[in-house]
């Protein structure tokens, strides 16, 4: 066997582990998903198919509280990351010497990725209820401040990607072509920045539907969102009902990602 | 030439930029002057790093001169960004907008002064007409060549009519057929606009080719400033006569100075009638260095300097002839080749090398 014909995929049982991990990382979803559609009101006996349970979920007062609780708190939270991610990552980049601190500042903005998501919750939920007894607001902004702070990093990472690889000299010449800076960020740096806001955006809206610890701490009677209204009924009933609204769930991230995926590999 | 009429257009006055401080400090231009009068086609000529690119980053306003005066028909214009400067590069890399088309391009600093819509169409249309683009107009800048992309930034540099054109090497990303073709059309577009083009380049011939005057910089500083043929018949200096075209370095010494010129003894005792530099007056006795250009020394019986034939190269429409002389240095001669074959030495051949009055010059070491 000639050495230069070496390649990794042709090692013997490459493929093999490959499909293993493809089974291992899809067959409970493949599972939860099958079984959305079971006629049965067990979640284990398929007895056929059916849509009873989509239309049970459709049909459910509380799910359709709690899908709309989580989606205004994902949009709210989305923007406010985007916008806020938006001006960090310009000034992290677009400033013509490297200002004091600039590394840190990056590693700070980074920060909620690596520390758990429990602390934050705990530091959250202290720091919310000195509030809420000082002010006596109970509302959604809480959740919303909590997720937008959440989200921020994930909103960051594709701008601040896009604005790197966007050559400085494109800026310079809109100011050379007689731009002023607000012109110059409206014509030129906003529109080549589009697609990774729209990824950032996209990016924050799924991590705010998706998070469960930090909602839990922070939110107020009332205030369940999606994830923790399904956690609180799987300690109750179980019913097919659950594997529905995981579905269509699924089947919103997957949207969203795909969308993601798309924006991002266009004229990167 | 510029006559007595016309007004100097750019003054550098003093201009001096230092990156960094304390002793990492940096001196990327060192208290340069310079006047450009209006409609020169001006060409700042230099090795990578002299400084040439931070002096037109000043002019544009990107970089802030640390100490000094940049004049712009007479206002000072040192603290005035780009927005606010009559002045338009043509950046090396081009820096067109992607996401604009070429139409949209060239009519981006129009729209951008807020001029008329009817305006804009109008100058845009005479822009795509003067650097031959009208098909391209509504392509993207991905959609079309590197040589359109560079007729494109000049277009889009020269739409709002500015005082002064910046050129930051535009050509260097151009094969050498297509950039032949581009010094032609730069001229040809300068002396249609009647703009002040001042151009940067480290190529030497690009310079010599296209501009009415010349200053070559190294090290932060000016050295010389002249037409090209100053420039190349009478460099200031050892780094002029090295970096612009070929050139033979002799030493020798001073006899007897005499007003423009001085009577020089070789190594060899024979005496030669050299040039000398302006505001240079050696004495007798002084050691100076000499230089004679490789097409201006011709091969004899007898002459000053003698040596041996150490290769012959030929190029074509002439051969490179490198003699080592008996003092050790390299002298290059270049013989223009004929029809005639006349028999050249070979390696090894004994030779004279003779050099006519005037093709000798004296320079600052």
């Amino acid at each position: 066997m000639g050495k230069r014909n070496f390649s990794v995929a042709s090692l013997p049982g490459f493929g093999t582990i490959a499909i293993i991990t493809f089974i291992f990382l899809y067959l409970p979803i493949v599972t939860l998903v099958v079984y959305s559609f079971n006629e049965a009101a067990s979640m284990s006996r398929w007895e056929g198919f059916s849509l009873r349970w989509y239309e049970a979920a459709l049909a459910n007062r509380q799910v359709q509280d709690v899908s709309i609780r989580s989606l205004v708190i994902a949009g709210w939270a989305a923007t406010l990351a985007t916008i806020l991610a938006t001006m960090a990552a310009l000034a992290t980049t677009r400033n013509e010497r490297r200002f004091p601190g600039q590394t840190m500042i990056y590693a700070l903005i980074n920060q909620p990725l690596m520390v758990p998501e429990i602390v934050t919750g705990v530091a959250l939920l202290i720091f919310f209820a000195m509030i809420k007894i000082a002010t006596g607001y109970q509302g959604l902004g809480y959740l919303i401040a909590a997720h937008t702070a959440f989200c921020i990093p994930f909103a960051y990472l594709p701008i601040r990607a896009r604005l790197e690889t966007m050559d400085l000299t494109l800026e310079r010449a809109a100011a050379d072509l007689y731009a002023t800076p607000l012109q110059a960020f409206r014509h030129v740096t906003l529109p080549l920045l589009v697609p990774g806001i729209l990824a950032g955006f996209m990016l924050g809206f799924v991590t705010s539907l998706d998070t469960v610890v930090i909602t839990e701490f922070v939110k107020s009677a009332g205030q369940d969102t999606l994830p923790t209204y399904m956690l609180g009924q799987l300690r109750r009933v179980v019913t097919p009902e659950m594997n529905a609204i995981s579905t269509l769930f699924l089947l919103l991230s997957l949207i969203a990602v795909t969308v993601f995926f798309l924006l991002s590999r266009k004229k990167a | 030439m510029p006559s007595s009429t016309t007004r100097s257009d750019i003054e550098i006055d003093q201009l001096s930029k230092v990156f960094g401080s304390g002793d990492d400090a940096v001196r990327a231009l060192d208290a340069v002057s310079l006047t450009i009068p209006e409609n020169e086609f001006f060409t700042l000529l230099g090795p990578s790093g002299c400084g040439k690119t931070t002096l037109l980053r000043m002019i544009a306003g990107f970089e802030q001169p640390s100490s000094g005066a940049i004049r712009l028909g007479g206002s000072d214009i040192a603290d005035l960004p780009p927005n606010k400067r009559p002045v338009n590069t043509v950046f090396q890399s081009y820096a067109l907008f992607p996401h604009m088309t070429v139409a949209q391009n060239i009519g981006f600093a129009l729209k951008m002064l807020g001029r008329p819509k009817a305006e804009i169409e109008a100058t845009v249309a005479e822009m795509l007409k003067l650097v031959k683009m009208e098909p391209m107009a509504n392509r993207k800048p991905s959609q079309i060549s590197g040589g359109q992309q560079q007729r494109v930034a000049l277009a889009r540099a020269l739409a709002p009519r500015p005082r002064v054109l910046l050129l930051d090497e535009p050509l260097s990303a151009l094969d050498l057929k297509l950039r032949k073709e581009m010094q032609v059309e730069l001229k040809r577009l300068q002396g249609e606009t009647g703009i002040t083009f001042v151009f940067v380049t480290h190529d030497q011939e690009e310079a010599l080719t296209m501009s009415d005057r010349i200053a070559v910089m190294s090290a932060g500083k000016v050295r010389q400033v002249g037409t090209p043929r100053e420039i190349y018949n009478h460099p200031a200096d050892r780094f002029v006569a090295d970096f612009i075209g070929d050139t033979n370095f002799l030493t020798a010494t001073v006899e007897k100075a005499n007003g423009a010129t001085a009577r020089v003894r070789l190594p060899s005792g024979h005496q030669l009638d050299a040039g000398l530099p302006t505001g240079l007056s050696p004495v007798s006795g002084d050691e100076v260095t000499l230089v004679t250009r490789p097409e201006h020394a011709r091969l004899a019986t007898e002459g000053p300097l003698k040596g041996t034939v150490e290769n012959a190269v030929y190029f074509g429409t002439d051969t490179h002839i490198h003699v080592r002389l008996d003092t050790g240095d390299l002298f290059i001669l270049r013989n223009q080749n004929t029809t005639s074959a006349a028999a050249l030495p070979e390696k090894g051949d004994p030779v004279a090398i003779a050099i006519p009055d005037g093709a000798v010059r004296i320079v600052r070491s």
